[in-house]
């Protein structure tokens, strides 16, 4: 697979297209399996975990699942912070320093990281609310799977993982949420803790422990054992709705009592990253925040959300140095990012096909 | 009063009584927090490893008895190492610890049944005696004994062959 052409795409997940997308950016599901005659990573050896890889390697092929496998024990570093860009590996993935992979499915819809914490990290993504849709896929590919791989399994306890907390289904249900309007009214805090109450967690854009940058949050749920696939998706499913139904709520609210305020927030955070000639990636996601809050509320016309979800990707570091084609120091990304959106804003905002 | 661990100034306490006897602990903030007895504090984006710690040490409080001695007859993970890792070593640690791991389990899921998805092919417990084997294969070739790993191998390659 040539890394190289997937970073002129955005991935299918960031399409911006969907049920409710202006707030629900993608919707995601992973499944951890483990093979039943193998230690779990942690444990195993050098030699096993490449069986382990081995094994995964021939049942994709078997299960005729058009996947491609990407060895990442010999990838270099700007692939790696790429992948986890593309949400395709995790950040614990690109550290490892084992025997390892990833299996990565047409659009980059599927993505199935080999010896992570569990053998197998199976993940579905797309964009919008699109949970049963989502679940339909990852099901299917699991059952083609299973076929030839013997899952760790015990009637009691189910799936059985390397850790105790995804032990069950070794299910995450996850949709990630584009919350500008709660933190600004300060709102977000509140919904944290009724969202832990019920038992979901809160994460922010690259996973556990990172901060919500452009104030992006994954809701998903924690408990994996004694309910349902269905059940668990039903209950980030019910939750969503009044999620964005409070930030819809609070964008009206700041639409009504300081829209003034807010239409020149969104019209600065335009005209900066229109004309500045150098940007971190912090204050970059912060402004296109802002600018794609705007979009949606109708205070700017002529920019496309697609585009706004393409520059979030593309001014992260791994992919604006893969799309210059040379690693970069701090201080030349910060003028290659500047430089980079002014061209992609001034070329009318509209994305390609 | 002082930490148990060192002279400074204690700022966490924390009793329990485990088979019947009443255990203190006083830590300083720095040793407390080396020990994962304390919340991260920043409950909104907490990071899922504090709290299978924090659940862990809270749980399981200090090892006595029998877990304290547990180990993996499969893998040779103990559940000494478990408690400090959070990671088990094999699907096989889910029986040979499965005293510590029940509550553990129940408190953080809630349940302590699987209700959903089951595999289509049933999984061998036969399986897991490679896992055994490879345990042993790989002490060998740590102690240089290779006669036993050739031995070992040749046990593990018709099954590998499938």
């Amino acid at each position: 697979m040539n890394l190289d052409d997937l970073t002129r795409t955005s991935g299918e997940w960031l399409r911006g297209t969907g049920p409710e997308s202006d707030i629900v950016m993608c919707s995601r599901i992973r499944l951890a399996r483990n093979l039943n005659d193998f230690p779990f990573v942690g444990r195993a050896g050098r030699g096993e975990k490449i069986e382990i890889e081995n094994s995964v390697k021939s049942a994709l092929a078997k299960a005729d699942a058009s996947l491609e496998y990407l060895p990442l024990a010999s990838a270099n570093k700007l692939d790696l912070q790429f992948l986890v860009e593309r949400q395709l590996i995790s950040r614990e993935h690109r550290e490892a320093d084992h025997p390892r992979g990833v299996a990565i499915g047409p659009n980059e819809n599927i993505s199935i990281m080999v010896n992570e914490e569990d053998h197998l990290r199976i993940q579905v993504m797309h964009s919008g609310l699109s949970l049963h849709d989502v679940w339909e896929t990852i099901n299917a590919l699991d059952d083609r799977l299973e076929e030839h791989l013997p899952y760790a399994f015990s009637p009691q306890l189910g799936y059985l993982t390397a850790c105790p907390t995804n032990v069950g289904t070794g299910i995450r249900v996850g949709v990630m949420l584009h919350l500008p309007a709660l933190v600004q009214t300060k709102n977000i805090d509140k919904v944290f803790r009724a969202l832990q109450k019920i038992n979901l967690a809160v994460r922010g854009l690259y996973g556990e422990g990172t901060q919500a940058f452009g104030d992006f949050y994954q809701i998903s749920n924690q408990q994996t054992l004694g309910k349902s696939e269905l059940d668990l998706i039903k209950t980030v499913n019910e939750i969503v709705p009044q999620l964005i139904a409070y930030e819809r709520q609070a964008r009206q609210e700041l639409v009504r009592e300081r829209r003034q305020h807010l239409h020149d927030q969104v019209s600065r955070a335009y005209g900066v990253l229109k004309t500045a000639h150098t940007i971190t990636s912090e204050e970059t996601m912060l402004l296109l925040s802002h600018v794609r809050m705007g979009i949606n509320l109708g205070l700017i016309y002529d920019l496309e959300i697609p585009t706004i979800n393409e520059l979030f990707i593309h001014t992260q570091p791994g992919h604006l140095q893969k799309l210059q084609g040379t690693p970069l120091a701090v201080d030349d990304r910060n003028t290659a990012r500047a430089s980079y959106i002014r061209k992609r804003l001034a070329a009318g905002g509209r994305t390609d096909a | 009063m002082t930490c148990d661990r060192c002279e400074a100034e204690a700022a966490f306490h924390h009793a329990d009584v485990i088979d019947g006897r009443r255990r203190e602990m006083h830590l300083c903030l720095r040793c407390a927090k080396q020990a994962g007895m304390v919340l991260p504090n920043e409950p909104p984006l907490l990071p899922l490893d504090a709290v299978v710690q924090n659940l862990i040490v809270s749980h399981v409080g200090e090892l006595v008895g029998e877990l304290a001695r547990a180990t993996c007859p499969e893998c040779g993970q103990t559940y000494m190492g478990f408690r400090g890792q959070g990671r088990l070593g094999c699907p096989g640690d889910y029986q040979a610890f499965a005293k510590g791991l029940s509550n553990l389990i129940g408190r953080f899921h809630g349940a302590t049944r699987h209700v959903g998805k089951r595999p289509k092919r049933s999984t061998l417990d036969c399986d897991r005696d490679r896992i055994r084997l490879r345990n042993r294969l790989r002490d060998a070739v740590a102690r240089e004994d290779y006669e036993t790993a050739a031995g070992l191998r040749d046990l593990l390659r018709p099954k590998d062959a499938d």
